[in-house]
């Protein structure tokens, strides 16, 4: 537990003497939610922003998850990681603080969103729907994050590593519910977005924000989550340079 | 006693035998790991400090076997990889810290301000390390590394980069370490420190040891002088009774003498015989370097170099 917090203490001061970073982080979903949420002309919905605030959410969390991979990445090119494999500290440590550091991160980029789109006009929710949506993407998060650092683990370089988030990020957004419901998808688009593992996030915040609590989908996401979780930390513990 | 023991350590990459059958035998002491670029040195370092697992052969550091029981070996090293690898926006006292605490030291602040103190960092302990200079950089990564006391330290090309002062004073702080009863196990390439510094030296070449002793031992194996020439074009192979064909590298051409002032004169009539136009020849002591051309022979560049990219990264900087 020391090895997590005291690797998760050295991401957070690193992340916050980036001021460039920070601002980024923080401005950049703001950005989305607003162009996005106000911009699109949208027919299929009354509240555009309602629907859009989950897509925005998740994917800010995707984003976020898979610079976990980025951070593991510096730290594996800058010769951090071969002095922190040959500590007695478990190695799973190290995930493990990445992958809290960058959903809690996650969690913060989320609050700004969620208090911005109230601001704008999206519904107001009680706090034991905004409680759930938390838990939906926290778990998110975990599992974006857990895969990505894994990932990262085994590429050599930093331009592999883009390219795989590049092939990841916008083609898992835009195939998934994020901008449009089903309905309004034509019909090979819709049959992607239904096993896009974004969609699965996002229809499940939309269903908190119905009134529903999505029980099903939750374990699920928590049984996904675990089962990423155990490989990538037995790869870590295993891992040779 | 023995603090590292290697025996028949064998890595193959594929086809490629990057270390072929080490036996190693390392007590108190600093040892110097000496050889070409790809000649198996970093690879042995990774297999020490577990980073890498052998395909053959046993390793064991303080006793403890590096693939039995990883983490007893990891608890007695520290290692410290040619990188430089220091967070430069955190200052120096939080670099030291978070590794005070990865180690859980029971009191991490004191023993931070002690080991700063040690290193001469205390006026700068609050200062962010980009701020630093190479040579500060290299001693809080010293510093890092003695954080928990480890009984072996493996440093990988420890000078590297660094002007003269600040090696010095690396080289200062490293014998201090011994002298608290440390093993020091280090890669270079500079064969003076490695003369000047280490107690014993390995020089290895395509993963084989070539030649093990101290520097004193390798160099007396020489005979007693050395005698280097230069010559116009190609070199046409001479033979001397009294003198011995040691290497040729850049352009230069060495022999061993018995007695160099007496075989000077006679050398360079033979050269002559033999066609050669000397330019310039000089008389010395053998150093470490000597030994090590004798011992490595004309060197190839290692197998993974492509001089394509090398070529494309020249015509990148024009």
């Amino acid at each position: 537990m020391k090895g997590v917090t005291t690797y998760m203490y050295r991401d957070f001061i690193r992340w916050i003497r980036y001021r460039v970073g920070v601002i980024s982080s923080l401005v950049l979903p703001a950005a989305w939610l607003l162009f996005v949420g106000l911009a699109l002309p949208v027919t299929f919905t009354g509240n555009y922003l309602d629907f859009i605030t989950p897509g925005i959410l998740v994917m800010t969390i995707l984003t976020a998850g898979i610079s976990s991979g980025s951070l593991l990445m510096f730290d594996k090119i800058l010769g951090f990681l071969n002095k922190f494999l040959a500590m007695p500290v478990p190695r799973e440590d190290i995930l493990v603080s990445k992958i809290l550091f960058i959903s809690l991160r996650g969690l913060i980029q989320a609050t700004i969103i969620i208090i911005l789109a109230v601001l704008i006009g999206a519904t107001l929710m009680t706090p034991v729907q905004y409680g759930l949506v938390y838990v939906i993407l926290f778990l998110f998060g975990v599992f974006i994050s857990a895969f990505s650092t894994t990932v990262a683990l085994y590429l050599d370089d930093h331009d592999s590593f883009a390219a795989f988030t590049a092939m990841m990020t916008m083609p898992l957004f835009f195939t998934s519910s994020a901008l449009m419901p089903y309905s309004a998808m034509p019909g090979w688009l819709a049959a992607i977005a239904r096993v896009n593992p974004l969609s699965f996030a996002i229809d499940a915040i939309r269903d908190v924000g119905a009134g529903s609590i999505p029980a099903v989908p939750i374990l699920l996401l928590l049984v996904f989550t675990a089962v990423v979780v155990v490989l990538a930390g037995y790869a870590f513990r295993k891992v040779t340079v | 006693m023995t603090v590292i023991r290697t025996e028949s350590l064998t890595k193959m990459f594929g086809d490629l035998c990057a270390v072929d059958s080490l036996d190693l035998s390392i007590g108190k002491e600093i040892f110097g790991l000496l050889g070409p670029n790809g000649s198996g040195k970093t690879t042995t370092v990774l297999m020490l400090t577990t980073l890498l697992g052998q395909t053959t052969g046993t390793a064991s550091i303080c006793g403890h076997d590096t693939r039995l029981a990883p983490e007893k070996v990891r608890d007695c090293i520290s290692y410290v990889p040619q990188d430089m690898a220091v967070d430069t926006n955190l200052t120096g006292r939080e670099n030291m810290l978070v590794f005070a605490r990865l180690y859980g030291i029971p009191d991490p602040k004191d023993k931070v301000d002690e080991l700063l103190g040690v290193m001469e960092l205390s006026d700068r302990a609050d200062d962010q390390v980009k701020t630093y200079s190479g040579g500060m950089r290299r001693r809080l990564e010293l510093a890092e590394a003695l954080v928990h006391e480890p009984e072996v330290i493996f440093l990988d090309e420890p000078t590297i980069g660094l002007d003269v002062a600040a090696r010095r004073s690396i080289w200062s702080h490293i014998r201090t370490m011994t002298k608290k009863g440390m093993t020091i196990f280090m890669t270079t390439h500079y064969m003076d420190e490695a003369d000047q510094y280490c107690n014993r030296v390995g020089i290895i070449s395509h993963g084989k040891i070539a030649a093990m002793g101290t520097p004193k031992e390798l160099k007396s194996r020489l005979m007693k002088d050395v005698i280097t020439v230069t010559v116009d074009g190609v070199y046409a192979p001479v033979n001397l009774e009294g003198t011995a064909f040691v290497g040729q590298a850049d352009g230069c051409i060495s022999f061993t003498a018995e007695n160099g002032r007496e075989a000077l004169p006679q050398l360079a009539d033979a050269l002559k015989q033999a066609g050669n136009t000397v330019k310039a020849m000089s008389l010395r002591e053998p150093s470490l370097d000597d030994v090590f051309l004798q011992s490595v022979g004309k060197q190839d560049e290692p197998q993974g170099f492509e001089e394509w990219k090398f070529r494309m990264m020249l015509h990148g900087r024009h």
